[in-house]
């Protein structure tokens, strides 16, 4: 439950407001938190989590989302700085940065949050009333939001309810409140975050896609909540029409993106090529052979970290076909099972048609109109779709000072990049608040020392309404649970979560000196902080207390066995105090931390990332390899949209080397490397002398960069004609008088990238070619402009410049593997040859200039250095490995440790800037506290037991353990990771995992087996 | 170290059977690293005899102990307030910690858990290879490292046999020729020459030919 | 004595998928045997061949070891060496003559709690069909079930 505080806003300046709960707000609003600073995070929903929650698996690591993203939820609903405001929206937005005044609604929800424990009983008995259900899938009444939800709470829709005091009755909790008016208010915050999140286009106005009359059309988030375990079919993968499964799938592309329908956006959505491929792979791998899929597409665009090596396995393993074409209509007989697709493709002219028994269309991502609104009603400069203009170096600041976006509001993308934008976001509109410090231990009393103590064991049986008490006699439970050894007291708590009960526990505690708590209730996931924190504040070590899950292991899944529910409980309930009389007190590990911060690399990441902290006062070396700040965006002059790149890094330059707080060392190479997250030591070697220094921080940031790659290909560095897309900007910027010059231009897509030796996407080039050629044709707009390509690229907004570059007649061919350019030096120039495939014929271009599009690639010598020193994963071409592609898109593996920019994997400056304010952000959540709290359930050696066998070393997954000069195994707490296979191989029982000590394991099997049933 | 494997649980079930309260003895040395006979195997021998026994009606009782190393007389002599109370001993370490029990322990029966295999290397987690037999005259200096008489099938002293297939020895696929291993690494070392010096026939009695072997250090010697 | 023989299983289920399907099959209210009695564990890698023993020395009929989907494990691979000692375990068990059997390894992610639920329900009537273990305590053997 989340505490209220601070509604009056006395120091309201001093938040941040986050508008929109899915899981872009919800990482802004825990960055924040995790940084001491206080949020208020609003949705209008009922229950936060966003579209996430609507998924089955998502790219590219396709596995389920509640695993991933229940844990972040339930993050959400404790932080003690975050103030969660469901089914509420903003009214109007006053004042300026730093002093802004908002008016909210929330509306009534007929329940009450404090009081309802989402036992579920009045939608058990009132199901048209309570919204719990309402799945996206119209053709799935049963299907829920999703089961973990937070806050975790039914709503009520009034106007449904046909008999309002009987839904009251049935409430056990007392929760129903049909007086509930909700109501209007202001807040005060300092700055605001908009991460509104994305619609999707509806594609029912397409007639010829037959989405409205075929219920075997699907829209690609319909087909996830059919293949979702927890959507209307339970995970069944079957055909609408007919409840049976189907035997071959297509995919449409760019449904309502790209500008190609009524009604559609003229942008790329870049996340559904993704998408249909990993529905494409889910759908393969449960069904492989009984399945087929196809893909029908434009541009396959796939240009993510990694992600190309996706769409190869999606091929190549598991055989999904892809064609370019886009059908031109899906018909079906009357007399036919299947949905027949027209199309046509390259090599022929003919109609071909197919039949399909299911087909999803990737539907693209749109901004809602109840968004526009609210955007213009914050005073928002929006593009003509919708999303937000952002400033060209800084993506996530809006034209209102103050006002941030993240995530889909600026502009269609994934979940690693709106993560990362998030963080981003987070950063910028912390930066000028107050870190308000809660100190956890502030209130708390001193621990009381129990360890002489004989057992005193307390338990206490939650009825949670009618989800325990409605199936098996509370009293009894209790009663039988104070003939168990030990227990001094056991009596039955109603609502054990709540504020009353839990006060009556602590109570407890003091007055009957327990030293030991078992709660029979739910389940531990997500109620053991909370009691542990109970029991804390009633002076207790918060590892004594035990939870037996009576509700979901016994009452909510043998209902109908009441008497054997009963039985279970009072072995759930056994094992409990048989395994909390193992429980010893244990200490959260935790280490103090140096503030300090090392950014390794000076480039824009670097720099930014390095101002961003100073600014928030911590100190901050920049370690630079060369001799000058500025990296590789000193050899960028425009961007896409034609701003200037060099004012931007001088003047970047300028204030790094003023910061107070910077430091910068360059001529530096890192040479070694030690310590843990909080106290790191980095050594490198400085200047021309190499003179040895040592530096101490506590974060690293790697912003090392990448490398512009000039393969030896198509006559690059033979003829002076040919030249990299970089060195065509320079160029461009440099000697306009030479590019006025040039009558034929050929561009050469993916040089170098896309092939076997390096299989991953450039990212930059496509949108790099655009540029350089809408540049060309400025400076002569009769240049002919041929670009040679494979797939073109051009994902979010760049897509409209490129439709802008073929209205002035660049022409665009494709060209394949098995049909590569061939160059030929005639002079001065160069004979470009190509085939065309829609002609099938070869032609042959004079070109004055050959752009070679050579993207970027890791500078593999100072990453395998740098990864060695700092034991740090790589990407098999070369980049630093995040620690969750998904979720953590910043975050090294190892704790501690951030990586930003091109190190990460090719990006623009605009990404990269994201990146750099998206690591500033992750990096406080540890700069922020004085000490790092590692948890206490982590592995202990018992050096008397220890044979330094080695199998420890060798087990352990992250690579912990060590023999020590002392000759035996040592585990440093603040590095385990709480897995516990260390202890389970040992074969000198010398490794216990605390908190899951064998004892205690073993306590419980005896006391399921102990003959002591009442 | 020493390798060991635990004996068919139908054989030490025979062994125990008689009795009605044992002590079994595991060792924290070579059998723990080679996870044959540690605290871990103990628990879990101790569990499996019970329950093997039960099902024929037979309860006994089990006492755990593991020693720091069994080859040892003092460790042993931590057994001494257990030993009254059982009426036989199961051993957990290699041949030397059983016999070593039993001649502390005169008047109880000593039995096996294990099956003493060689001593041997880790080739990697759960993986042990053969690598010495104890000759008494190591010839490890002629052989660029690589011991013919623990790693050739026939103790072969000067070069492969006929049964030497690329690489491998005849009598199994997975078994390396240790001649070819050896050749390999003089080569390697530039050392071709060392191959050709024969080496004389061997002493076995250093070996154990000459009856069973003692060192004696005069200096430690008490 | 066969007729209401009421096994009594032990289900091994770490905390991030398994033991959380089971949550979901509690939140869905997916009816299983009352029979199988849940223990925690951060991850089934965790889960020592001692543990599943002394399960069955304890007086279980049956034991399952339920970990996250391969690739899934939230410490990389702690399923997969799960895996590996559970099929040791299994011929120890044969060695034994509790029968291998009698234990599994099961793998499921957080969302699947209908399977968590139906492989309570599979386990359950499996180990019915085998009868009670040999090794049950003989005492536990011609007293009331204890558990069901």
């Amino acid at each position: 439950m989340v505490e209220i505080q601070n509604m009056n806003g006395v120091q309201g300046h001093n938040k941040v407001l986050v508008i929109g709960g899915g899981l872009g707000g919800i990482r802004t609003a825990l960055d924040l938190a995790e940084a001491e600073k206080d949020v208020i995070l609003v949705d209008k929903a009922y229950a936060i989590g966003g579209l996430m929650t609507q998924l089955d698996r998502t790219f590219p690591t396709n596995n389920c989302d509640l695993c991933t993203l229940s844990p972040n939820l339930s993050e959400s609903g404790r932080k003690q700085h975050i103030e969660l405001l469901t089914m509420t929206s903003v009214k109007g937005v006053r004042g300026d940065k730093g002093n802004f005044t908002v008016s909210l609604e929330t509306a009534p929800r007929y329940i009450n949050l404090d009081k309802c424990t989402a036992c579920g009983e009045c939608h058990k008995h009132f199901p048209e009333c309570v919204r719990f259900t309402p799945g996206l899938d119209h053709r799935a009444p049963t299907c829920m939001r999703y089961p973990q939800a937070i806050p975790q709470s039914f709503s009520v829709d009034l106007e449904k309810c046909s008999d309002i005091n009987a839904l009251i009755k049935v409430c056990p909790a007392g929760a129903i409140s049909p007086d509930d008016i909700g109501r209007k208010f202001e807040i005060q915050c300092g700055s605001i975050v908009l991460s509104a999140g994305a619609a999707l286009f509806d594609p029912s106005g397409l007639d010829y896609l037959g989405y409205s009359v075929e219920p075997d059309v699907v829209t690609n988030l319909e087909y996830e909540r059919i293949m979702s375990a927890s959507g209307p079919t339970m995970g069944q993968l079957v055909r609408p029409s007919n409840g049976k499964q189907p035997k071959k799938v297509a995919w449409i592309q760019c449904v309502g993106s790209r500008g190609l329908q009524k009604g559609a956006a003229s942008y790329c959505s870049s996340a559904c090529c993704m998408i249909a491929l990993k529905e494409a792979i889910v759908t393969k791998e449960r069904f492989q052979d009984d399945i087929e899929t196809t893909i029908f597409y434009m541009d396959m665009r796939t240009f993510g970290k990694d992600y190309e090596l996706y769409l190869e396995r999606a091929k190549n393993k598991h055989g999904v076909r892809l064609i370019r074409s886009r059908p031109h209509s899906i018909l079906r007989d009357d007399n036919q099972d299947g949905l027949r697709l027209s199309y046509t493709t390259d090599d022929t002219s003919e109609m071909k048609n197919e039949d399909f028994d299911m087909v999803v269309l990737s539907t693209g991502f749109k901004i809602a109109d109840d968004v526009r609104e609210l955007s213009l009603k914050m005073g928002l400069t929006l593009n003509p779709s919708g999303f937000a203009v952002t400033e060209e170096f800084s993506p996530v600041e809006t034209s209102r000072p103050g006002i941030y976006v993240c995530g889909m509001m600026e502009s269609p993308k994934d979940i690693p990049e709106t993560m990362a934008q998030a963080s981003a976001a987070a950063c910028m509109a912390g930066k000028d608040l107050k870190v308000s410090l809660k100190d956890p231990d502030g209130d708390l009393p001193p621990e009381r020392d129990v360890t002489d103590e004989a057992l005193r064991i307390g338990v206490f049986i939650c009825d949670c309404g009618e989800n325990i008490g409605g199936v098996l006699d509370v009293l009894e439970i209790a009663e039988y649970s104070k003939s168990l050894p030990n227990v001094v007291v056991a009596e039955p708590q109603g609502h054990g979560c709540s504020r009353q009960s839990i006060e009556q526990i602590q109570k407890s505690i003091v007055e009957n000196g327990l030293n030991r708590v078992v709660i029979g209730g739910c389940s531990p996931r997500t109620h053991e902080a909370k009691f542990q924190e109970a029991i804390r504040k009633a002076g207790l070590n918060k590892y004594l207390v035990e939870i037996a899950n009576i509700r979901d292991q016994a009452t909510w899944v043998h209902a109908h066995l009441p008497e054997k529910a009963t039985r279970k409980a009072k072995d759930l309930m056994r094992m409990a105090v048989g395994a909390v009389a193992e429980s010893h007190p244990l200490k959260d590990h935790s280490l103090p931390i140096n503030k300090d911060v090392l950014v390794v690399g000076g480039g824009v990441t670097g720099m930014t990332t390095a101002l961003r902290l100073a600014d928030q006062g911590f100190k901050v070396y920049i370690a630079e390899k060369t001799n000058s700040l500025g990296g590789m965006a000193k050899n960028i002059h425009t961007t896409l949209s034609g701003s200037e790149v060099r004012p931007f890094v001088d003047n970047l330059i300028e204030q790094t080397k003023a910061h107070a707080n910077i430091q910068v060392i360059t001529r530096a190479i890192i040479v070694d490397h030690s310590g843990m997250p909080g106290m790191f030591k980095t050594g490198m070697q400085v200047g021309p002398q190499m003179f040895y220094r040592t530096i101490q921080h506590g974060v690293t940031i790697l912003a090392t960069g990448a490398l512009a790659n000039r393969p030896k290909q198509y006559l690059l560095g033979e003829s002076e004609a040919v030249g990299t897309q970089l060195e065509t900007d320079t160029l461009l910027a440099d000697n306009p008088e030479t590019v006025k010059s040039w009558d034929n231009v050929v561009m050469i897509q993916c040089v170098g990238s896309r092939i076997p030796e390096n299989p991953n996407c450039s990212r930059i080039c496509c949108q790099a070619a655009i540029k350089n050629a809408l540049q060309i044709r400025k400076l002569n707009p009769e240049t002919r402009i041929f670009v040679l390509y494979r797939d073109m690229r051009t994902y979010g907004f760049q897509e409209e410049y490129y439709l802008e570059a073929r209205k002035q007649g660049v022409i665009f061919v494709r060209y394949s593997l098995d049909h590569l350019p061939q160059v030929q030096a005639v002079g001065k120039q160069v004979e470009v040859t190509f085939t065309d495939p829609i002609l099938g014929r070869a032609i042959t271009v004079t070109a004055d200039r050959l752009c070679l599009s050579t993207g970027l690639i890791a500078d593999e010598d100072s990453t395998e250095d740098l990864a060695r020193i700092f034991k740090l994963p790589r990407t098999q071409d070369g980049f630093f490995l995040e620690d969750h592609v998904k979720l953590r898109p910043v975050d090294l593996p190892v704790p501690g440790f951030y990586v930003a920019g091109t190190a990460h994997s090719p990006k623009t400056i605009r990404e990269s800037v994201t990146q750099a304010q998206a690591v500033a952000s992750r990096a406080q959540l540890l700069l922020a506290r004085d000490a790092i709290n590692l948890g206490a359930a982590v592995a202990r050696v018992d050096s008397t037991k220890c044979a330094a066998c080695l199998i420890c070393v060798r087990a352990c997954p992250f690579d912990v353990p060590f023999i020590n000069a002392d000759g035996y195994s040592e585990i440093d707490p603040a590095k385990c990771h709480g897995c516990g296979l260390c202890a389970s191989e040992c074969p000198a029982k010398a490794i216990q995992l605390m908190q899951f000590e064998d004892d205690r394991i073993v306590a419980k099997l005896e006391q399921l087996f102990e003959r002591m049933v009442a | 170290m020493i390798t060991a494997e635990r004996k068919p649980l139908e054989e030490l079930i025979e062994y125990v059977r008689p009795f009605k309260r044992i002590l079994l003895v595991g060792c924290n040395e070579c059998v723990t690293v080679c996870s044959a006979g540690g605290r871990k195997e103990v628990g879990l021998l101790a569990s499996g005899l019970k329950m093997a026994l039960l099902q024929s009606g037979t309860t006994i009782e089990i006492r755990e102990h593991t020693l720091e190393r069994q080859c040892d007389p003092e460790y042993i002599d931590e057994l001494l307030p257990m030993i009254d109370g059982v009426d036989a001993v199961m051993s957990m370490a290699c041949g030397c910690g059983v016999q070593e029990v039993a001649r502390r322990y005169k008047d109880k029966p000593v039995f096996p858990a294990l099956n003493t295999k060689f001593m041997g290397a880790s080739e990697r987690q759960g993986v042990w290879a053969e690598r010495c037999q104890g000759c008494g005259n190591c010839l490890l200096g002629m052989t660029g490292g690589i011991c013919p008489i623990a790693r050739c099938s026939k103790r072969l002293m000067n070069g492969p046999c006929g049964g030497s297939v690329t690489g491998k020895c005849e009598i199994s696929k997975d078994v390396d020729c240790a001649w070819q291993l050896i050749w390999d690494r003089l080569k390697a070392l530039g050392l071709e020459d060392q191959y050709l010096k024969i080496i004389p026939a061997k002493d076995w009695r250093p070996a154990g030919g000459g009856g069973p072997r003692k060192i004696i250090r005069e200096d430690l010697a008490a | 004595m066969m007729e209401n023989f009421e096994p009594v299983i032990v289900a091994f289920c770490c905390h991030y998928c398994a033991y959380t399907a089971a949550d979901m099959a509690g939140s869905q209210r997916l009816e299983y045997s009352p029979n199988v009695k849940i223990i925690r564990v951060p991850c089934s890698g965790k889960v020592d061949a001692i543990h599943i023993i002394k399960a069955f020395e304890k007086g279980a009929d049956g034991v399952y070891v339920a970990g996250c989907l391969d690739g899934d494990c939230h410490f990389k691979n702690g399923n997969n060496r799960a895996s590996r000692r559970v099929e040791y375990v299994q011929k120890y068990l044969d060695e034994i003559g509790i029968g291998s059997e009698r234990l599994e390894m099961v793998k499921m992610s957080a969302g699947m709690g209908y399977l968590f639920a139906q492989i309570a329900i599979d386990m359950t009537e499996k180990i019915r069909k085998l009868g009670p273990s040999p090794v049950r305590p003989l005492a536990m053997q011609a007293s009331q079930p204890i558990a069901c």
